[in-house]
């Protein structure tokens, strides 16, 4: 957006940080779309169509990575861009290098989205990218970590908020995992083979996954959390003990729980038992960052009932607070035995992923956009409209899935009295096919709750731009006169 | 802690703020630890180490801490039948061998066996409890060793795979034949036609095909047809019979009835259309495409017998 002389130079870069919301909704919007569709094909398979760009196995990845990197990933940009400006009082430091990580990232992820489709994949689950985008994105990445760690440095605060605590944990992190799972050979320039091999390969890809859960989608969400519930609420956090002590438990035992994937495979049993209880460890510290945002509202509890944005927030915390108590639970080895293989982990993954990740980032764009746009909301009802559609949807999604997942873990289970199956496998298909149907239509009113915002948003925009363009016509005027 | 209470103290000072403020008013509150949160962490702590006695888990040096769960499982010495009951400390191959040895020795499931063993096929099929037990068997012995080619229900796959849930049986539905098919496997075989008939006289014999299940009218075509198909320049009539009613013994198809299993003539729109698919059929014979494996020593007798008689009562009776 040009800057008018007549207005000031904002103090922040927040150009920036609009574009990359701008990218998130979109990429969001289509990562979801995506989702419904490929929902709906394990419904009705025949909307594969024979054609192969269409297929489960590459929408897939297309719809895990537009939602997780696309739309998940731009929100932290956008996020972390505002919040480290504004909590350590300093303009982004390297402009032309956060440029970078915006046409960096958004561009790495299109490209990527494309690959999958021409059949092109690391066949690694959230790093399925091949090792030329994986090379594009470690440099993509170490610009963010520049920009961010100089930022920082840059602060006119002596202390460095908690929200930026979370934001470096994951910078690290997500380094750290995406350089050492996808070392590879190459072999042609979209083709590559991994240097680790057999189980070591499963526990490296899962270590790196379940990780990309713990930072990408926690910690770093959290970071989010700690600065717009407090905002929003207009209150202190609960608790700055309760914050470094979540904080370090949180990112210490995450590293090591990644091997909870991999029950009843060929992982060593021992290895699959310190998974788990290092799971069962994470549940508290977890749940720091549920109390220590949920309490912030202490004492402010009317606000859920006046502010559809807090509503968002706290509903999200919820979400948090109950997928990371499935989490620990599914990885207990006897539940895992019922749980794993089936969509009972699906349900799991989305009660985290649309009722904690979105959730939070749909709340803290609506607290954003009044902000970046400097005017009002197009409609408070409409944020209520996205509000209810977003949690029944999300109700349906898990509801059908626990059905569809617990459903077919019990009839691979169930023998006869002659100690014979009792179900074959095309059998339980048959029954998820019910669920299946459930879960596209929650997912479907999930993008209908994410459009009603995009309208939302871009309703608000072009209302920001009348008032400015009025308000420039007033000043000319007056300008004229003096 | 109730809301008010936590208010109270939060008003009246004892909780104090870090005294660092960000962003304009972005503070943090000094609370302690909530009690409960605090405890419930002690408690996933000792869960834990509770679970570090029951699973292995930690390594040290070259091995790890076995932990103190155990699984009791039954071997079945293989040659002499004699059940061990074996004990291990908790570990996945040993549920698995635990899983196994449950199943094997299902006592139901043993004493069903021996009765069914002893049985013939007429006995069995004529018995509801024995008849039960093939189902139970067979749906998965089915499931794992027929259905991928001849599909779950058993109903194959035109031009590639018998169906085997119509009373149509290639080489025989006796339960003899079908105990047969199961233990030695067949492959099917049909000369090719080509070079040996003209094209028109291929025309002639596939247009009389037709006729034979009442697809197409008696023609001067038809005839000349089964001159070919009786006479000696064909000799069709040696497997498929002078009556064409095919001749198990051969696995000639019987082709007076509706049931086409290599040429799909029900999927032609026209007649010209199931003429071409039979004409080419006839053109370029059946070789080495229609085999089924043998299952004896895949199988166990047990396993095959059960098996002819899950089979036999997917489709009809012969």
């Amino acid at each position: 957006m040009a800057q008018s002389s007549a207005l000031p130079v904002e103090q922040y870069n927040f150009d920036i940080v609009r574009r990359f919301m701008i990218v998130a909704m979109i990429y969001g919007v289509i990562g979801m779309a995506v989702g419904v569709y490929i929902a709906c094909e394990l419904a009705w398979p025949f909307l594969n169509f024979d054609i192969p760009a269409l297929t489960f196995g590459r929408l897939r990845p297309v719809h895990t990575s537009l939602v997780i990197f696309g739309f998940g990933g731009s929100a932290l940009f956008a996020t972390s861009y505002y919040i480290v400006q504004r909590t350590c009082q300093a303009r982004l430091a390297f402009p032309w290098l956060a440029e970078f990580t915006f046409i960096g990232w958004t561009g790495g992820v299109a490209l990527g989205v494309l690959t999958y489709m021409a059949g092109f994949s690391q066949g690694k689950e959230y790093a399925e990218f091949e090792w030329p985008l994986d090379l594009a994105i470690t440099v993509v990445w170490v610009c963010y970590i520049l920009v961010y760690v100089e930022t920082v440095r840059r602060r006119s605060q002596p202390h460095i908020y908690v929200a930026n605590w979370f934001f470096l944990a994951f910078l690290l992190a997500v380094a750290l995992l995406h350089i050492f799972n996808n070392i590879a050979v190459p072999s042609a320039l979209l083709k590559s083979y991994s240097v680790y091999s057999g189980v070591q390969d499963a526990m490296i890809q899962w270590w790196y996954g379940h990780n990309a859960v713990g930072f990408f989608l926690t910690a770093a969400f959290l970071g989010m959390m700690y600065y717009f519930v407090p905002k929003q609420a207009g209150r202190p956090v609960y608790s700055y003990r309760l914050s470094i002590i979540h904080f370090w438990a949180l990112i210490f035992l995450y590293m090591w729980a990644g091997g909870h994937h991999l029950h009843w495979t060929a992982l060593p049993d021992w290895v699959s038992t310190l998974s788990a209880t290092f799971s069962i460890l994470l549940l508290m510290p977890s749940w720091g960052g549920m109390i220590n945002g949920i309490m912030t509202l202490s004492g402010a509890w009317d606000k859920l009932r006046s502010d559809p944005i807090m509503l968002f927030l706290i509903t999200s915390l919820s979400f948090y607070g109950m997928s990371t108590f499935e989490g620990p639970l599914m990885s207990l080895k006897s539940v895992n035995a019922l749980s794993h293989y089936t969509d009972w982990t699906i349900g799991h993954v989305h009660s985290g992923a649309l009722g904690w990740v979105a959730l939070v980032s749909f709340g803290s764009f609506y607290h954003l956009m009044p902000r970046l746009y400097e005017t009002r909301m197009y409609s408070q009802t409409l944020i209520y409209v996205h509000f209810w559609l977003a949690t029944i949807g999300i109700v349906l999604y898990i509801t059908s899935m626990w059905i569809a997942g617990i459903g077919q873990g019990l009839m691979l289970r169930s023998f006869d009295d002659y100690g014979n199956l009792a179900y074959t496998f095309i059998e339980t298909v048959e029954f998820m096919h019910t669920p299946y149907v459930w879960r596209a239509l929650g997912g479907a009113f999930f993008v209908a709750g994410a459009l009603v915002m995009v309208y939302n948003m871009v309703m608000t925009v072009r209302a920001a731009r009348i008032e400015r363009a009025t308000l420039e016509a007033k000043l000319a005027a007056k300008l004229a006169k003096a | 802690m109730s809301d008010n209470k936590l208010n109270a103290a939060q008003q009246s000072g004892a909780v104090q703020t870090t005294g660092h403020a960000w962003d304009g008013d972005l503070q943090e509150y000094n609370n302690p630890l909530p009690r409960w949160w605090l405890w419930c962490f002690y408690g996933t702590v000792v869960f834990s180490v509770l679970y570090w006695f029951i699973y292995p888990s930690w390594p040290v040096g070259q091995t790890w801490l076995k932990g103190f769960g155990k699984v009791d499982y039954t071997i079945v010495d293989k040659k002499t039948n004699k059940v061990e009951e074996r004990e291990q400390r908790w570990n996945t191959r040993a549920l698995l061998l635990a899983d196994l040895g449950e199943a094997a020795n299902n006592e139901q499931r043993k004493a069903m066996l021996s009765k069914v063993r002893a049985a013939s096929h007429d006995q069995i099929v004529k018995d509801p409890k024995m008849m039960e037990f093939v189902r139970s068997v067979g749906k998965g012995l089915f499931g794992d060793n027929c259905a991928a080619c001849h599909g779950r229900g058993g109903q194959g796959v035109v031009g590639m795979y018998p169906n085997l849930s119509d009373d149509d049986w290639l080489w025989g539905g006796s339960m003899d034949k079908i105990h047969e098919t199961l233990v030695q496997g067949r492959k099917g075989f049909m000369p090719a036609f080509e070079g040996v008939l003209k094209p028109e006289q291929l025309d002639d014999v596939a247009e009389y095909a037709l006729v034979l299940s009442n697809e197409a009218k008696p023609s001067e075509a038809s005839e000349r047809g089964k001159e070919i198909f009786q006479g000696q320049i064909g000799g069709c009539y040696y497997c498929h019979g002078a009556d064409a009613k095919g001749v198990p013994s051969q696995g000639a198809a019987n082709l007076t009835d509706k049931i086409w299993t290599i040429a799909n003539v029900p999927a032609q729109k026209t007649l010209q259309d199931k003429k071409a698919v039979l004409k080419t059929l006839i053109a370029n014979g059946v070789n080495n495409t229609r085999i089924m494996p043998a299952w004896k020593g895949r199988l166990n007798d047990d396993d095959i017998k059960l098996l002819a008689v899950y089979v036999q009562q997917l489709g009809g009776a012969k």
